[in-house]
């Protein structure tokens, strides 16, 4: 299970731009509102624990502590028995020690590699086993593709894909590295509403399939209600609700 | 006459060829490092260390190696040092007509490299720590195939520069036919001689070079190095 209690100081609330293509200086955010404070507690139980809020509430930050890409000031975080950050006693495990599978917005697939590429670069090594061969990596890669019924763009890169493929290609690449829990971010909001749906099924399939807990952040009350096992409301950087959809959302459109 | 005028041209296009890949060899691997570096790494005097490794891309070239000969010569600070000890100067070498390329070429290699680095999308990095790999490891497979656009363009740039370097080389290597004259030295001798079909031929050799590098550079850097 995953235990999260953070508190970080966010300098400026940030707004994402256009999901699509980012500046080449990679900052895709404008800096907007005022200074808030994140200061959050909650837990991601087995199942997909969706993370809701509007624009700039803080709950993409969230998501970046539990991989490591940002550092909260202060507080814990801990996946079962490893500890990924502990401000008390100073544990503050790199992004690639924690396992972690995360599924980004606009995708971020590696431009330069096949899809098939593309997942097989997130293979890990095998503990003991040493470094899994070339063409082993590829035959996971396309298991993995298989699974989300993409085998065919196995071959083709990341521009000729849509975005629905795209998306898909993205949450394989998360499970390839065996990840202990993956973070999804805002993963659907840059498909068209039929895609959304279609995707919806095969995110929560995958899910109980592989059985590893899925952490995903939306502001969108469709998803949470048609994938989300529990529920945590947040709004301006602190937990305001939750719970399981229904009674989150019942409140929300009160 | 002309048999000893035409002589002139072969020895100095050899070595020019010779001291120029040697010079890009060099210049590749020190300007990768400090694009790296100035890239990737904050700390204190980043920009200082950006304007040094820059510094001779604006100063005269006699100045640089004026400091050359001041750095390397056989009475200078590291020269001196290995003169002792070996009683080898690098000076009226070959390898001082490396050093003298190698240092006019390197902020080409740097600029275009570090903004070649810095053009990547640094989300791509971090999602390609979450999967596990190291910095060094992103760097080389995610970093680096992004940017060798930018990379490969510095590296044809510094080329072309180090085949043309003169003054620096002069000064540090001088200008011995044979042994240090390269080209575009061996064409100021020419010229000095009134060997002026000497000195067309060279110029034309160095101008095709120079001709083909624009094209590359252009090639490179424009049309579909966006997209990326």
């Amino acid at each position: 299970m995953l235990q999260v209690s953070i508190r970080k100081q966010i300098g400026t609330r940030r707004i994402r731009l256009g999901a699509e293509r980012q500046a080449p200086s990679g900052n895709n955010e404008r800096e907007t509102g005022q200074p808030f404070r994140l200061d959050v507690e909650f837990t991601a139980p087995s199942g997909v624990t969706i993370l809701f809020g509007p624009s700039g509430s803080g709950k993409t930050t969230c998501l970046r502590a539990v991989a490591g890409i940002v550092t909260p000031d202060e507080g814990r975080i801990s996946l079962d028995e490893r500890i990924y950050f502990d401000s008390a006693s100073g544990v503050n495990l790199p992004i690639q020690q924690r396992h972690v599978g995360f599924v980004f917005q606009d995708y971020l697939l590696f431009p330069h590699l096949t899809a098939e590429q593309n997942v097989a670069y997130g293979i890990r090594a095998g503990e003991n086993s040493g470094a899994l061969s070339k063409a082993a990596k590829c035959e996971r890669a396309r298991e993995l593709l298989s699974l989300l019924g993409i085998e065919y763009v196995a071959r083709q890169f990341p521009r000729e894909m849509s975005g629905g493929e795209s998306q898909r290609v993205a949450l394989a690449r998360a499970l390839a590295s065996d990840p202990a829990i993956v973070l999804l971010d805002e993963p659907l909001s840059a498909v068209d509403a039929k895609t959304r749906a279609r995707l919806l099924v095969e995110i929560k399939a995958t899910q109980q399939r592989t059985g590893i807990p899925f952490l995903y952040v939306t502001h969108n009350v469709a998803e949470v209600v048609e994938i989300g096992d529990h529920v945590i409301v947040i709004e301006e950087g602190q937990v305001i609700r939750r719970g399981n959809p229904r009674q989150v959302t019942l409140v929300q459109s009160e | 006459m002309n048999v000893f005028g035409d002589s002139m041209i072969w020895p100095a296009f050899k070595l020019s060829i010779l001291v120029t890949l040697v010079a890009t060899c060099v210049v590749v691997l020190l300007g990768m490092a400090f694009a790296f570096v100035l890239a990737k790494r904050k700390f204190r005097g980043r920009e200082l260390l950006d304007a040094i490794v820059t510094l001779p891309l604006v100063l005269p070239p006699t100045v640089t190696g004026y400091y050359l000969i001041v750095l390397l010569g056989r009475r200078g600070v590291i020269g001196s040092l290995i003169y002792e000890r070996t009683g080898w100067s690098i000076t009226f070498t070959w390898w001082a007509a490396v050093i003298a390329a190698a240092v006019m070429a390197l902020p080409l290699m740097v600029k275009s490299a570090r903004a070649a680095i810095e053009s990547v999308n640094p989300q791509y990095e971090i999602a390609s720590y979450t999967l596990g790999k190291s910095e060094l490891e992103t760097f080389f497979r995610i970093t680096l195939p992004l940017a060798s656009r930018g990379v490969l363009a510095g590296v044809v740039l510094s080329f072309a520069r180090a085949l043309g370097e003169f003054g620096a080389t002069l000064m540090l290597a001088g200008n011995i036919p044979g042994k240090t004259q390269t080209m575009p030295l061996a064409i100021y001798e020419a010229v000095v001689a009134g060997e002026n079909r000497q000195a067309q031929i060279l110029a034309l050799v160095l101008t095709a070079v120079s001709v083909t590098a624009i094209y590359l550079t252009n090639k490179l850097t424009g049309g579909r190095a966006q997209e990326l």
